[in-house]
């Protein structure tokens, strides 16, 4: 499976340990969340509700894309790949 | 250690807490706890080991209950928070509500969508209520403006009474296990059936530990110019119950207007009552001059509290769980704004003085002696 990077903003650190990327294999966005859920229950469930669904708030990039760009929590991933998460942007 | 007074905020940015000598002459601040993030929650729990939970509702990464066993110095996440069974397909928009439950350790929490979970363990593991949560009448209920949220829990010994907007008022009298309507009495202005089973647009519910049977209600009012079916519906904003929450009556007149959020009870007076009056169309008290209401005779007659409050220009709300009394033996009356001051009220609001002036906009107030 592919060795992929996952980037964890400052604000969900000590839902990680601290770490600002956890390195897992996953092969799809998808799995990057049930890997998160099994071993980082706080991150992923400020990544995700109890329905699954990725937060309105929160987006997921792979590498430069938005996950809704590619497939989704569908999109498949590579060796190398970075998987960013980032609040989305707020104002007013 | 001497008993200080401490006031528990919940803001916009984040949970304040404010600390006080019994004299209440001034109060040193500290926070904000949960930074950047909105309160709408919090308890102070003085049940054994004083405790001070708060809800932190944040709009990116979800909910939290955070938790301080050192009166406000520091806080900490408690190790879950409430949530749906993933099957449910409902998810937690936020918590409108933390009450202390029958055990040392139990806590109640109200939450939106319109659900109630209990915790056992001081807050660390929650459980789902269904008896409310999936009552049959559940996906019946419609949100408000403030969202569709179980925001008042009233525990009475065997009895919890919960306040739902827009759901009307529960009642169980078998210790949460089931839960049935009780809003004989409660009027809706906005439905076509004037006083239906359910779906009122409940604002708050006050008791006494010394009138068993007693409640009071601010309900969603100001339909008195109602021209649409069912005709004027005049003084259903505040409303008082002598059994327990079957029947309710209305104690509006004399106020200036019947809309409003909190409703506040005497510690030590189950006759004595406090609301804050607003007009409907601005939230804000009538002409833009602030002025808490007091009842010593339950509901039968009113006076106005605004002495120290600004006499114009002032156009703030004062949210359903704004305003709060501590228990000394000459209460303090106190509320937030949505325009971040907090104002303090001596002799059960007799004269007002501005505690803070420029704090974020203010969604509670929770005072307590410890």
């Amino acid at each position: 499976m592919p060795q992929v990077t996952v980037f964890v903003p400052a604000p969900l650190r000590a839902c990680s340990g601290g770490a600002a990327e956890l390195r897992l294999e996953a092969p799809t966005v998808r799995a990057v969340l049930e890997d998160l859920e099994r071993r980082h229950p706080g991150l992923y469930r400020s990544v995700c509700d109890e329905t699954g669904a990725v937060r309105r708030h929160v987006n997921l990039f792979v590498n430069e894309l938005h996950m809704r760009e590619r497939d989704g929590l569908d999109t498949a991933l590579v060796p190398g790949d970075k998987l960013t998460i980032l609040p989305a942007v707020s104002g007013g | 250690m001497a008993e200080r007074v401490i006031l528990s905020i919940g803001t916009k940015k984040g949970l304040f807490v404010a600390e006080g000598a019994k004299s209440r002459r001034s109060f040193s601040l500290r926070g904000p706890f949960g930074t950047g993030v909105s309160v709408y929650s919090t308890l102070l729990d003085t049940r054994g080991a004083p405790r001070i939970y708060a809800s932190s509702c944040n709009a990116f990464f979800g909910m939290k209950v955070l938790r301080s066993t050192d009166l406000g110095k520091t806080f900490k996440e408690t190790k879950s928070c409430p949530a749906f069974p993933k099957e449910d397909g409902r998810a937690l928009m936020n918590i409108w509500a933390l009450e202390p439950g029958n055990g040392k350790k139990d806590l109640w929490c109200g939450v939106e969508p319109a659900s109630l979970f209990r915790s056992e363990d001081g807050g660390d593991s929650w459980q789902l209520v269904d008896g409310i949560s999936n009552h049959e009448h559940a996906r019946k209920w419609h949100p408000g403006n403030g969202g569709l949220c179980l925001h008042t829990i009233l525990p009475d010994g065997d009895r919890v009474h919960l306040g739902i907007s827009t759901g009307g008022h529960y009642m169980s009298e078998d210790c949460g296990k089931t839960f049935a309507p009780a809003n004989n009495g409660v009027g809706a202005g906005f439905l076509p059936d004037p006083y239906p089973e359910f779906g009122q647009c409940v604002h708050k519910i006050a008791g006494h530990k010394d009138a068993p049977g007693r409640l009071y209600m601010q309900n969603h009012g100001g339909w008195a110019e109602w021209d649409g079916p069912g005709g004027r519906r005049p003084d259903i904003g505040v409303l008082r119950s002598d059994d327990h929450g079957k029947t309710w009556r209305s104690i509006a007149k004399g106020l200036p207007s019947d809309f409003g959020f909190p409703i506040v009870v005497h510690p030590h007076d189950p006759d004595t009552v406090y609301v804050m009056p607003h007009e409907g169309m601005t939230r804000a008290c009538p002409g833009g001059a602030p002025a808490a209401w007091r009842s010593e005779d339950g509901g039968d007659s009113w006076r106005k509290l605004a002495k120290g409050l600004p006499k114009k220009d002032s156009y703030f709300t004062v949210q359903r769980d704004g305003m709060d009394i501590d228990d000394l033996k000459t209460p303090a009356l106190y509320f937030g704004t949505t325009t971040g001051q907090l104002w303090m009220g001596r002799d059960g609001g007799e004269e007002w003085t501005c505690l803070f002036d420029s704090l974020p906009p203010i969604h509670c107030v929770k005072v307590g002696v410890a």
